[in-house]
């Protein structure tokens, strides 16, 4: 038992999805006490319908925000509108939806890399720059379509977004599932992702030991715009339509959901686990207020509360939610 | 050699952002020209006027966030301010209170909720974008929670004369603006705490070092980005009568928009009021003449964020030598 808890106080992040892990179970008993309805088998596919589009966002979140600099992407929701907007047009053009859903995420890895390029190469700071692609995307989401949205999907796309396989819904089983667990593989056991946590932890030392670090931050920036773009694909197969403001909101949720799940907001420290169990808690809370018809508002004011505490050192700390990896004896 | 013993600047007309103020100053001349030629009603006086109203709450929050840029934070929590605020001025205004005393409560509470974000990233060392975004959420929540999707309609307009109003031929908006402008000038280039603003801003530990109050200093620019955030309330409330569910949903953007395009570095440290009002005057001109020419509204955005994007690839451009920035 000691050793067990040597262990967990060893690991910040360890100990910090132990809290997370905790935190939804609170979350699901909480839920189930408001509503009657929360605790049924059908629920869960329910609750899974709702996770995976944020679920990429954030996933894209946390890495940009894990490699540093301090790093951040506010346009996500932007680009998931306009990627949505911009292969609605290709479908009314008469082209066929799975290339033309390929070329909206070929168009989110380009929206990714202005990002990156107006970050890292001109060294704008992060919150700025996407803010301002943030207005630019998301403007011409909405200018370019007066507002309304573009319908014409055929009924087969429907498949990832509505589809289910074995109960559970495709879009997380066959997209995110299989994402989260590539991109945990690839920060926990290749070279790649060790150079993702080095930029994040000490960018003039990674850079001085031979790293690229620009290119690194870069190329997470376009992953965090191809993600918006899957996102958008998915938004759109579950709607049958590409809403000009589909993914307003969003990106203040993600940044929330990588901050819950253990990122430190100026890089270093992090991982995938966390940040799916913090998607889970969210929308945990996010479906058990509505089935219990307790108004949006208290959704918004425990976001928010959560945002605030889960970042706060001295609240943090005394909730053992936050722990900066300061050496062993942390 | 008296100058010699004074260590303190002398008095400049110019300010750091000289440069800055002149290009925008001329981008609304020629701008201005542009929309005159397209459109024979812009160049009105009565659609000045409409314009400098609209201006009218931008224009006193952009002033705010100037002060908090320069300390080098940031609140994109003041549309919520704004919205809160508002329903606390619309309450008081039903249970009857006159305005001398709803006034204080609208500006009161503004000072509160930025106290709040203030201590959030002093004391909780919450960065001052997560902070505020947050209580963006927690200010929304409140909102929805309280007026419950319904306006709030019917108020008086006893202060209507501040945004509607004629003083000797000029219009009582333009005085208000000028007001807030020059108490906010005073503020930051004649008395001390403008000099602490600017030290916070270029480098808080050496602020801190030299005896500054860091965290009182922060506290303080969230109070006054709060309390301008009231006043601009109370004026919404006294030009509309009613207080709206989407009350501020875009000031926040709009002013640290005009903010920046003023040319207040974002990294804090240096900025310029004059800049900020011209960016204020920008903006809105962009937006009333889009709609005279009949383009979509819907464009304005598009049009602020690669205005954005250009001013800051610019800075960037231009610092790119600037070892403390690399």
């Amino acid at each position: 038992m000691d050793a067990l808890m040597g262990r967990l106080r060893g690991d910040p992040l360890r100990t910090r999805l132990m809290v997370l892990l905790g935190l939804w179970l609170v979350a699901l008993v909480a839920m189930s006490l408001v509503s009657p309805y929360f605790l049924q088998a059908r629920t869960v596919p329910y609750l899974l319908q709702y996770v995976p589009i944020l679920g990429l966002l954030g996933l894209g979140q946390t890495l940009v925000i894990l490699a540093g600099g301090p790093g951040i992407d506010l346009s996500v929701g932007s680009i998931v509108s306009l990627v949505g907007v911009f292969v609605g047009a290709l479908v009314t053009a008469g082209i066929g939806v799975w290339p033309a859903s390929a070329a909206g995420i070929a168009l989110g890895a380009g929206l990714g890399f202005i990002n990156g390029f107006l970050v890292n190469v001109l060294r704008i700071p992060s919150l700025m720059a996407t803010l301002a692609t943030m207005f630019a995307f998301g403007g011409l989401a909405l200018a370019t379509t007066q507002g309304r949205p573009i319908g014409g999907f055929p009924p087969e796309f429907g498949w990832l977004g509505q589809g289910t396989t074995l109960g559970m819904p495709n879009a997380f089983l066959f997209v995110l599932l299989p994402v989260a667990v590539v991109l945990h593989v690839m920060l926990t056991r290749t070279v790649i992702g060790r150079h993702i946590v080095a930029c994040g932890n000490d960018d003039r030392a990674a850079h001085l030991a031979g790293l690229n670090v620009t290119r690194v931050r870069v190329g997470l920036y376009v992953l965090s715009g191809v993600l918006s773009g899957i996102g958008s694909v998915i938004s759109m197969s579950w709607f049958l339509a590409a809403r000009p403001d589909a993914g307003k909101g969003m990106e203040l949720l993600a940044v929330t959901i990588a901050v819950l799940g253990g990122t430190h907001i100026f890089g270093g420290t992090g991982g995938i686990p966390g940040t799916i169990v913090a998607i889970l808690i969210v929308t945990t809370l996010q479906i058990g207020l509505q089935l219990a018809n307790i108004s949006a508002a208290w959704q918004l004011g425990l976001i928010g509360v959560l945002l605030i505490a889960s970042v706060s050192s001295s609240g943090g700390f005394k909730l053992g939610l936050f722990r900066r990896s300061l050496g062993a004896g942390a | 050699m008296a100058e010699a013993t004074d260590p303190r600047p002398a008095f400049r007309v110019a300010s750091p952002t000289a440069t800055r103020e002149l290009v925008l100053f001329i981008a609304i001349v020629v701008v201005g020209a542009g929309f005159s030629l397209a459109s024979p009603y812009f160049l009105t006086v009565g659609n000045l006027v409409q314009t400098l109203r609209a201006a009218l709450e931008l224009a006193i929050v952009s002033a705010g966030m100037t002060l908090v840029i320069i300390m080098g934070g940031i609140d994109v929590s003041v549309g919520g301010i704004m919205a809160v605020s508002a329903i606390l001025i619309g309450k008081s205004y039903q249970a009857g209170l006159s305005s001398w005393v709803v006034a204080p409560i609208g500006l009161l509470s503004g000072a509160a909720l930025g106290a709040w974000n203030g201590f959030l990233t002093t004391k909780l060392r919450v960065p001052p974008i997560i902070a505020t975004l947050g209580s963006m959420y927690i200010f929304s929540a409140i909102m929805f929670l309280v007026i419950g999707g319904a306006w709030i309609s019917g108020l008086p307009g006893t202060l209507s004369p501040l945004v509607n109003g004629w003083v000797v031929g000029i219009p009582a908006s333009l005085l208000v603006i000028l007001a807030v402008y020059g108490i906010g000038w005073v503020l930051l280039r004649q008395l001390p705490y403008g000099r602490h603003l600017h030290a916070v801003g270029c480098d808080e530990r050496s602020a801190g070092l030299v005896g500054i109050n860091v965290d009182r200093t922060k506290i303080a620019a969230y109070s006054i980005l709060g309390l301008l955030a009231g006043f601009a309330a109370l004026l919404y409330v006294a030009r509309l009568r009613n207080v709206e569910i989407n009350i501020g949903t875009t000031v926040a953007l709009e002013a640290i928009a005009a903010t920046i395009l003023g040319g207040t570095s974002i990294r804090g440290g240096f900025g310029s009021l004059l800049g900020t009002l011209l960016g204020v005057v920008f903006i809105r001109i962009i937006q009333n003449g889009l709609v005279l020419i009949g383009v979509s509204s819907l464009w304005e955005t598009v049009i602020i964020g690669g205005l954005l994007i250009t001013v800051l690839t610019a800075d960037a451009w231009r610092n790119r030598n600037n070892p403390r920035i690399a």
